[in-house]
């Protein structure tokens, strides 16, 4: 597998170090390489496992341009090859620093880099979503029913997101113009070293939607690594970060809609998480790290349960 | 129906990931011994785990259903949160711990 790898590798870019293959998905692989001096990440389609509701690899591609043009801070694209060894794949700049949520919350090396995180992640989403939507045509709008037909699809009873959906239907504010949204803006797809955040990763999920959505993600429960009274990501409060996003784009996004989008975020990925279960279940990804999250939703599902009833649920 | 991935779900992907991912990089014979055993113990779990009958969700479906029609009573989200309690009883009990002073 890794002669072959090396061997296609070697075709389009020349002589390169040994691959080396990242661990991760079986949907899409990673492979780190070295070629001509620089320090490369290849990432390639996997064994014909398709994620629902993901970019193709080209599509991931061209809204990493898009975000690298906009100066959004990504590694930088460098190349999209259509056949790599029998399947998609491209390549772009491996950069260095931390990506692992829970390092990322609690090294206390990476102290100071908290302290500037807030106010850097806001800085980045305001350049997302001032990416041109023309530049990236093939983005689709995020459609909220849809999360009740993948719970749908799923076909088990959750009472506790059904409470959540229901919430939500009936108190939705006013929609925003839908802008180019990463998607799955939170810590555990961002890259931070000792100074701060170094790069904006995981692309896959990028649509178009409502921006208060996009901002509020990072405040799931799920992503605080353990520092559960820090609402932004376990590294600050989420005060700093919408203040900073309101000056650069001036959208004005009050806090009762990062309430809002905060209970959409446990609901959404509560279904993510059976929804994940379902590719172990139904054969597509035998894994057990996918399998146990169908049980661990619960946890998600008592996060909405403990937001429904500070919004004064009873 | 019982909750997804079943008791027996479960100890089958342990059974796989055993099975086909840590065996094969086992040396020492000895370790590769004590997997094969725990490979049954697991297997001997996964067939007693059959014998159980399923969990009756007939109640919660009831629920999830009414909730989706709108029709929300008071009273229906202790309800709701008591049922999540007991599965993360079952999932992950010291979760419920990290909501101490909230």
């Amino acid at each position: 597998m890794i002669a072959d790898m090396r061997e296609a590798l070697e075709a389009v870019l020349g002589s390169i170090s040994e691959p080396v293959l990242l661990p991760g998905g079986a949907s899409k692989e990673a492979w780190a390489v070295d070629a001509g001096g620089q320090r490369l990440l290849v990432r390639r389609a996997g064994g014909g496992v398709i994620h629902r509701h993901t970019l193709s690899l080209q599509d991931e591609f061209e809204v990493l341009r898009a975000a690298h043009e906009a100066g959004v801070m990504v590694p930088q694209p460098l190349l999209y090859i259509a056949d790599l060894d029998g399947r998609e794949a491209f390549v772009m700049e491996r950069i260095a620093g931390e990506t692992i949520g829970r390092r990322i919350v609690q090294r206390p090396e990476l102290a100071a880099a908290r302290t500037v995180l807030p106010r850097q992640l806001a800085e980045q989403l305001a350049a997302i979503h001032a990416i041109p939507q023309e530049r990236v045509p093939f983005l689709r709008r995020a459609d909220f029913e849809r999360m009740m037909d993948e719970l749908d699809d799923v076909g088990e009873p959750h009472p506790a997101i059904e409470l959540g959906l229901w919430w939500l239907r009936e108190h939705r504010p006013p929609p925003r113009e839908p802008l180019v949204a990463h998607g799955d803006f939170r810590i555990g797809n961002v890259a931070v070293d000792e100074h701060g955040l170094v790069g904006v990763l995981d692309w896959e999920f990028a649509h178009l939607d409502d921006p208060a959505r996009d901002l509020a993600f990072g405040l799931v429960r799920a992503w605080r690594f353990g520092r559960d009274d820090l609402r932004l990501g376990g590294i600050g409060e989420a005060g700093p970060y919408l203040e900073r996003y309101n000056e650069l784009t001036g959208f004005g996004v009050r806090p009762e809609e990062l309430d809002y989008w905060e209970l959409a975020g446990n609901v959404a990925w509560a279904i993510g998480c059976l929804t994940q279960a379902q590719r172990h279940l139904s054969g597509q990804e035998r894994s057990v790290e996918l399998a146990i999250l169908g049980r661990l939703g619960a946890e998600v599902e008592y996060e909405i349960c403990h937001l429904l009833e500070k919004r004064g649920v009873a | 129906m019982s909750e997804r991935p079943t008791p027996q779900e479960l100890a089958e992907a342990i059974e796989e990931f055993l099975a086909g991912e840590i065996l094969p990089t086992l040396d020492d014979h000895r370790l590769r011994f004590r997997l094969l055993v725990a490979l049954n113990a697991v297997g001997i779990v996964r067939r007693e785990l059959t014998k159980l009958p399923p969990e009756d969700d007939g109640e919660r479906r009831e629920l999830a259903a009414r909730i989706r029609a709108g029709d929300v009573a008071a009273g229906t989200l202790a309800r709701v949160k008591a049922d999540v309690e007991a599965r993360l009883r079952i999932a992950s009990p010291h979760y419920l711990q990290r909501y101490g002073d909230e």
